[in-house]
């Protein structure tokens, strides 16, 4: 066995290095493992496709056939950002809750025992989450034609940085959740009890301050249109003004995921509900205290008490 | 040389004593063996030597630092198979290891060579580049062990590494953990395995908690005055009055009964 000899001979290797809390080694292995491991199973690079089809193919022009437009947009276009939502809830929060698995029979516990710093296997597994969500938030870019919105480069590009930064949120409080999970049989409970109540909470599929319901035989006027857009409610063909109910605009407005979407909503169609600065603020803001809070509790994984 | 001392260590769960004042002390370069039945503590034992779980009274060392004080020169110290593979089963053999290369901070111009050497070490050359899902139980074993030589530790942990293997592949992993001897390598392993413990140099008979007896098993027969040709399993008896104990399954038993069914697949 050469190995005890290969100890002799270079003892450095044995020796305990310095290391940091920050790996750009480790944070890119633990990167790529996360990648790898959604590569291969390619059910849910099928789902992606599935769900994308589902939404904006579907639903875009079923729906759309009877409601006419949102604000000069077709309901398809006005979905786009939304269905890319969707993608980026399910590929952020399923590579989270694989933590789940990885802790009680997975790599995890290889990682407890051993002496590498645990910030940078959250960061190189919050970072790959947040790929694998850019990933698959842009299959919906794809039916881009189909739908008839122009992807210029500074749109898709801008796109682009706002699923990293939904991807990055969504990644971490997925791990949060993971690492208070004792048992996991299943995603169902995610995808109803997280997924869902996030999509149709955020605007995605109806405008946040109001719907117009499109089925009415006249046209609004375009003043009268403008007159009902400075008052926060938008247009949508021909009919009656209906608002949301109070209880539901408070909760769109609590989601974080609303001013991410609405800000990809500005990215890729120019079309904003919420003001830009709380867009921006949360956009930018709350993905870093995410992360600091999901890096935390994996550290915590290494129990102290 | 003592590589491992254990002293007074206690560990409380809510109500429950998992460990009850256990003191005890294992040589460099001994084979030891921590038996008793299931929820005997054995596995509360080895969480704390490896840091998992910090003790709630009394003190640890393993390789001359404290478990709870110094956990990263006894996390650079140690190698650990766990009870259940604690492998990605989407990655291949190879990729495994190399993920284990970066967690030890192996320079990486030595990485490729220590994969190849590990996956030489357990007959896996063949089988390296396949998914680890498609493994039999007792390649998984085996990639682990060569696994945990990788970084060259001083102590090697087992927690039951021949569990749920059938007799040829516990035969071939058992085979691979004796050729360690002689090697300066110190190991300690639990098991509820008679004929396990009885190949090793000393062993520790613990049952609810507490360390009933410790010795070589020859030492062991002669404690509880029995013949020298009677099994570790009488001598077990005659110490605690009672075989093995079933355990409610727990969240994690849920769990890997689900991962028998079909995998982590969550979809």
């Amino acid at each position: 066995m050469t190995r005890a000899r290969a100890a002799e001979e270079h003892p450095a290797a044995a020796a305990s290095p310095r290391r940091g809390a920050l790996e750009p080694r480790l944070i890119g292995v633990f990167w790529r493992r996360e990648l790898t491991r959604w590569w291969r199973d390619r059910s849910q690079l099928f789902s992606g496709f599935a769900r994308t089809v589902l939404w904006l193919v579907i639903l875009g022009f079923g729906l759309g056939a009877a409601l006419r437009d949102i604000e000069g947009y077709t309901y398809a276009q006005y979905i786009l950002p939304g269905v890319i939502t969707l993608n980026v809830l399910f590929a952020s929060l399923q590579s989270a809750i694989s933590l789940v698995w990885d802790r009680e029979v997975g790599v995890m516990r290889e990682v407890l025992v051993s002496p590498a710093p645990m910030t940078s296997v959250a960061l190189g597994k919050v970072l790959g989450g947040a790929t694998i969500s850019v990933i698959v938030g842009s299959i919906p870019l794809l039916f881009t034609p189909l739908i008839q919105v122009q992807l210029t480069p500074l749109r898709l590009l801008s796109t682009w940085g706002v699923m990293f930064l939904m991807g990055m949120l969504l990644t971490s409080f997925g791990v949060m959740i993971a690492t208070r999970m004792k048992t996991f049989e299943g995603f169902g409970a995610i995808s109803n009890g997280v997924i869902l109540p996030l999509y149709f909470l955020s605007g995605s599929i109806f405008p946040i301050r109001g719907i117009i319901g499109g089925v009415g035989f006249l046209d609004i006027p375009a003043d009268l249109r403008d007159q009902l857009r400075d008052v926060g409610i938008y247009a949508l063909g021909g009919g009656w003004v209906v608002q949301l109910p109070v209880w539901l605009q408070v909760l769109v407005y609590l989601n974080p995921v609303s001013y991410l979407l609405d800000l990809m909503r500005w990215a890729l169609l120019g079309f904003r509900q919420l003001p830009a600065a709380a867009d921006l603020s949360v956009a930018f803001v709350l993905p870093i205290i995410a992360i600091a809070i999901a890096t935390r509790m994996m550290n915590g994984m290494r129990r102290t008490h | 040389m003592n590589v491992i001392v254990c002293d007074g260590l206690v560990r409380h769960f809510g109500d429950v004593t998992a460990l009850n004042d256990l003191t005890l002390s294992v040589e460099k370069g001994e084979f030891f063996a921590l038996l008793g039945p299931n929820g005997a503590g054995k596995s509360t034992t080895l969480h704390i030597l490896t840091t998992m779980l910090p003790p709630s009274s009394g003190r640890a060392e393993v390789a001359g630092h404290d478990v709870v004080r110094e956990p990263r020169g006894v996390r650079n110290a140690i190698g650990m198979v766990f009870q259940e593979p604690a492998l990605d089963t989407r990655l291949t053999g190879r990729e495994n290891l190399r993920i284990h290369a970066a967690l030890y901070a192996i320079p990486r111009r030595r990485v490729d060579a220590v994969v190849d050497e590990a996956l030489q070490w357990a007959s896996l050359e063949e089988a390296g580049d396949r998914l680890v899902r498609t493994y039999s139980g007792g390649m998984k074993r085996r990639l682990e062990l060569g696994r945990a030589l990788m970084h060259e530790p001083k102590v090697l942990f087992l927690d039951e590494p021949t569990l749920g293997l059938d007799p040829q592949g516990r035969r071939h992993l058992w085979e691979s953990i004796a050729q360690l001897r002689g090697r300066g390598l110190t190991v300690v392993m639990t098991t509820h395995n008679l004929a396990e413990a009885e190949s090793c140099d000393r062993v520790g008979i613990i049952d609810q908690g507490r360390l009933q007896a410790l010795g070589t098993p020859q030492e062991l027969r002669h404690q509880v005055g029995l013949a020298g040709d009677a099994t570790l399993e009488e001598v077990f008896l005659a110490l605690t009055g009672r075989g093995l104990r079933d355990e409610d399954a727990g969240p994690r038993d849920r769990l890997l009964a689900f991962a028998k069914q079909g995998g982590e697949h969550t979809g």
